[in-house]
């Protein structure tokens, strides 16, 4: 007689892979009014949807996930017209973060809504304002005010790794928050604060996220809003 | 008449019908499932675009730090299932319910493993950026094939002595090598963080 325990074995791991998959692509989709975003207790849905695309395929960029926001969820990066600073956007279900700087001590989070023909209006703090407009799905236009000061700026769809990560981390008792724009070419441009001072950060492993910060390793994370 | 008269034609008995060849059908489904299972795991990592990221569990500050844990829960079940093969094989004194031992902690094993390998491929894929990596994402779906495989030669009977244990002991080296080439690293990396 055959025994049935090793296959029930496996179509259980099977059926749990799948109830996985289904959770993964159902929250990967959210946007503002679905209700599967807080779906079980214990699982914090958390950066559910795709980064834009991942290994350079001569097909044309597939589309990262069903998105039933009104832009196309990918992410951004570019540089400033007057080429000193940097600016990242990450879209994701309609919502936006941005992230702007110039690699040595001024840097701005933004967030915001994107509208459904592409402009959106981010706002952070010490009144910084960034507007922009999204354009075919290939790039971001628009201006940022960071500072007190205006900068135009250009940012293309940026497939992985380049993008916007950041990574936040206590060491040895000082609070540390990195930004990073990992531009298309791989030239990175971030700032690290210290305590709120910020400074120009080291680089990090594009690949994997990891940085080192006063001798300590800590792993920065792609951002989405 | 003492003659059968078909005793001419008979010739050699025909065998019953399903133990033709006991040995092909036993080990060929077994072998072709798992090179299925490997192959379409790799091909669905590699094909798929990964999406960086997916669902994380409350209470851990990375996906990374859920998966290690996951993982290492998986390897420790895996070091059961060492422990309790031995005994079955009576390489170790063992307690009677050392067979359920077994089943069960490789169940456990297996079904903690599986949605760290969801993680894996659907937020990550299968990457070759360097060698860790690729000896990862190779072994990943290795382990899967080679599990299936264990399961479905688990449902034979009457095969070699050698064969399960050869097989147990690649699944577990095979995973084995997939936990030090993620878990560990990962804990070396960053710390032996939750």
């Amino acid at each position: 007689m055959k025994r049935p325990g090793p296959l029930l074995t496996l179509l259980a791991g099977l059926v749990f892979a799948v109830f996985l998959l289904v959770l993964n692509a159902t929250t990967g989709t959210k946007n503002a009014s679905n209700p599967y975003r807080q779906a079980s207790p214990g699982v914090s849905v958390s950066a559910t949807a795709p980064t834009a695309t991942a290994s350079p395929s001569p097909s044309p960029p597939p589309s990262p996930s069903p998105s039933r926001g009104a832009v196309t969820n990918a992410d951004y990066a570019g540089r400033t017209d007057d080429g000193s600073s940097a600016v990242a956007v990450s879209l994701r279900g309609g919502r936006a973060i941005a992230y702007f700087c110039d690699g040595h001590d001024k840097e701005s989070w933004l967030k915001g809504d994107v509208e459904a023909d592409g402009t959106m209006k981010l706002t952070g703090g010490n009144g910084d304002e960034l507007n922009g407009t999204l354009e075919d799905d290939k790039l971001i236009r628009g201006t940022a005010d960071v500072g007190g000061q205006r900068y135009a700026f250009t940012a293309d769809r940026a497939v992985k790794p380049s993008g916007l990560y950041r990574a936040t981390a206590t060491v040895r008792g000082a609070k540390i928050d990195g930004g990073w724009i990992v531009l298309p070419g791989g030239k990175q441009v971030g700032v690290v604060e210290r305590d709120g001072t910020p400074s120009a950060a080291p680089e990090i492993d594009p690949e994997t996220g990891a940085v080192t910060i006063d001798g300590q390793k800590i792993v920065a994370r792609p951002v989405t809003p | 008449m003492t003659v059968d008269p078909n005793a001419a034609t008979q010739g050699f008995p025909t065998p019953p019908p399903g133990h033709g060849r006991p040995g092909a059908t036993r080990y060929l489904v077994p072998a072709l499932v798992a090179a299925a299972v490997a192959v379409g795991l790799g091909v669905y990592g590699k094909v798929h675009d990964p999406t960086g990221t997916a669902f994380n569990l409350a209470g851990f500050s990375s996906t990374g730090a859920v998966k290690s844990w996951l993982a290492t829960t998986a390897f420790f079940f895996a070091l059961v299932q060492l422990v309790s093969a031995l005994m079955l094989y009576g390489k170790l004194p063992g307690p009677a319910w050392a067979a359920a031992l077994h089943r069960w902690s490789g169940r456990i094993a297996f079904l903690v493993a599986v949605p760290v390998a969801v993680h894996c491929l659907y937020a990550l894929g299968y990457q070759t950026y360097s060698t860790r990596v690729m000896w990862h994402s190779l072994l990943g779906c290795f382990f899967f094939g080679a599990f299936s495989a264990k399961m479905l030669l688990l449902r034979s009977e009457r095969l070699p002595g050698w064969l399960l244990p050869v097989i147990g002991g690649l699944v577990f080296a095979v995973l084995t090598a997939v936990w030090l080439t993620s878990a560990f690293w990962f804990f070396r990396t960053f710390g032996v963080t939750t």
